[in-house]
């Protein structure tokens, strides 16, 4: 198994819904919560996220576009913070998921230093890495109804841009959407295979001319009036 | 990089002391008695005492300390741990090769354990080194050159103590002045090539290669496009921000490379070829030269730039 996230990038609309449903399912997680807050309701409030969503202006205006552009752990398959990792506490399931054993973690940030995402945060309170845990504590759950059973970003997209699956498995939905819209890995010169996947934005359909819509509507028109006439 | 103090005195002082032992040991296995006992005795006290030091401070930068015994466990794939199971290796045979000195034990027994004793203070620079030089998002440190200077600035350093210590013991100074020439040449040398490759921004990331401009994520209709941060998307710093933002101004770059090339290399060169033979002087340049190293190591840490500071917004790591 090799699980992971398809975000789209034609969807995204950088709202920050999955970073925050992010942060509220994990607070509590018994993998590697809390997430802790530095002065939350302070002059200069900081903290622990899994997931950050930045916002870029690529080409120049007025031929620029916006991109929301989030990002977790890519749950690399041959992800380097493991093998940094001089404790043994980094390490990756079968199913492909990265974790971190929050009891042998020492907090030396060697596995953030090695990770070219900023997947990995070091929580200040309990010394230890945190990062992206694919919310394996609800997709494994058989107390949740099925369709619940996804990473709590990926249920609270308002928009739709991001799919939870296996991409071992080429007829899932991950992997057929990756394949169909040119679904890429980033930084894939590092080395890292990262497992994740970005949907690059697609090309918008040419807009209808005034003549195609004049057409249109007299084809339209006449379909309608034919049979009538006929009778 | 942020800049850690605790590591970079870590890595300037255990060098000293890794390098001068490694040093002390190759004089031992030397046929030639150039080196009174009771400068052998001194001298790996000395550079216990610095190794010691080292790695004392380098607990200090830990999260978790007490977690630190852990990190023995995974010497066959991380080079951290590697560093600390040749450490321990060597401290115990630093003991074993310094009772061994002061026992006067017959060379047939002593020689061997001071070529083991040298050649684990090498292995322990060079795991130290590849903690960095195996950091493929740190352009700046993923180089073989990483490795060199580590090696060759512990050496550096060491010798100088080295020769501060052979004066104090009224050692003959000419092999060691020569053996501090030679290795200081080839410091300087490899830490200059190392300037030069890294100044070399011909592999460097650029923020448009990091979010995937080439795989389309661009306005509809361009092939390519220039990509600028618009929002971080969070108000204040964040840990990646905190850990991986730290800019040099190049200026201040350029005035602490001269500062670190003038204490760790200018002024030691000076003393060695003017002919002062003094321990006093020679404890003094040894000190300069380490304090040279200490500028020297802060600016490896903050001129290396993260592959994540594209992310926040940086043009090119």
């Amino acid at each position: 198994m090799k699980l992971g996230l398809v975000i789209d990038l034609d969807t995204c609309v950088g709202c920050h819904a999955c970073a925050t449903a992010c942060k509220e399912w994990n607070a509590s997680s018994p993998v590697s919560g809390p997430l802790s807050d530095y002065e939350p309701f302070g002059a200069e409030p900081s903290g622990v996220w899994f997931n950050r969503v930045r916002h870029y202006e690529v080409g120049e205006y007025p031929a620029s576009k916006t991109i929301n552009f989030p990002m977790s752990c890519m749950h690399c398959a041959d992800a380097d913070c493991v093998t940094v990792c001089p404790t043994g506490a980094s390490y990756k399931r079968e199913d492909g998921i990265v974790l971190v054993d929050q009891d042998k973690c020492m907090g030396c940030n060697l596995c953030a230093w090695a990770c070219p995402y900023g997947a990995r945060e070091l929580d200040e309170s309990s010394g230890t890495m945190k990062k992206c845990t694919l919310c394996v504590d609800r997709i494994n759950d058989e107390l949740l109804p099925p369709e619940e059973r996804q990473p709590a970003c990926v249920l609270a997209c308002p928009t739709h841009a991001r799919f939870f699956g296996d991409f071992d498995d080429p007829n899932s939905e991950v992997s057929r959407l990756s394949a169909s819209r040119g679904g890429f890995g980033l930084l894939p010169e590092l080395g890292y295979k990262p497992v994740n996947r970005y949907l690059p934005p697609r090309e918008p359909k040419p807009l209808v001319s005034l003549d195609d819509a004049r057409a249109l509507l007299e084809r339209g028109l006449a379909s309608l009036a034919d049979p009538v006439i006929r009778r | 990089m942020k800049p850690t103090l605790s590591i970079i005195f870590f890595t300037v002082i255990s060098g000293a002391g890794l390098g001068l032992l490694s040093l002390l040991a190759l004089v031992d296995v030397c046929p030639d008695d150039i080196l009174p006992k009771p400068a052998f005795t001194t001298g790996i006290a000395l550079a216990l005492a610095l190794i010691l030091a080292g790695l004392a401070s380098s607990v200090l930068h830990l999260a978790k300390p007490s977690n630190a015994w852990r990190a023995f466990s995974r010497f066959r794939t991380s080079w951290l741990s590697r560093e600390a199971v040749f450490a321990a290796a060597l401290i115990g045979v630093a003991f074993l090769y310094g009772g061994s000195v002061a026992d006067g034990v017959r060379d047939a027994v002593r020689v061997p354990i001071a070529v083991v004793t040298s050649m684990l203070c090498c292995t322990v620079l060079f795991c130290t080194a590849m903690i960095y030089a195996s950091l493929k998002p740190i352009r700046q440190w993923h180089t073989h050159w990483t490795p060199a200077n580590y090696l060759l600035l512990g050496h550096w350093s060491g010798a100088l103590v080295l020769l501060a210590l052979a004066l104090a013991y009224e050692a003959r100074p000419m092999p060691f002045v020569w053996l501090a020439l030679a290795i200081g040449l080839a410091a300087f040398a490899a830490k200059l090539t190392y300037w030069r490759a890294v100044g070399d921004a011909t592999n460097a990331l650029t923020l448009e290669r990091a979010i995937g401009v080439r795989e389309g994520v661009r306005p509809p209709g361009m092939s390519v496009a220039q990509a600028r941060l618009f929002d971080a998307g969070h108000s204040h710093g964040t840990f990646l921000t905190n850990e991986f933002g730290f800019t040099l101004a190049r200026t201040h770059a350029t005035a602490l490379r001269v500062c670190a090339l003038l204490f760790a290399f200018g002024i030691p060169a000076v003393t060695l070829v003017m002919g002062w033979r003094n321990a006093g002087i020679a404890g003094a340049v040894a000190a300069l030269c380490i304090m040279g190293l200490f500028a020297e190591r802060w600016l490896f840490f903050a001129e290396a730039r993260h592959t994540v500071r594209l992310y926040h917004g940086d043009a090119r790591t």
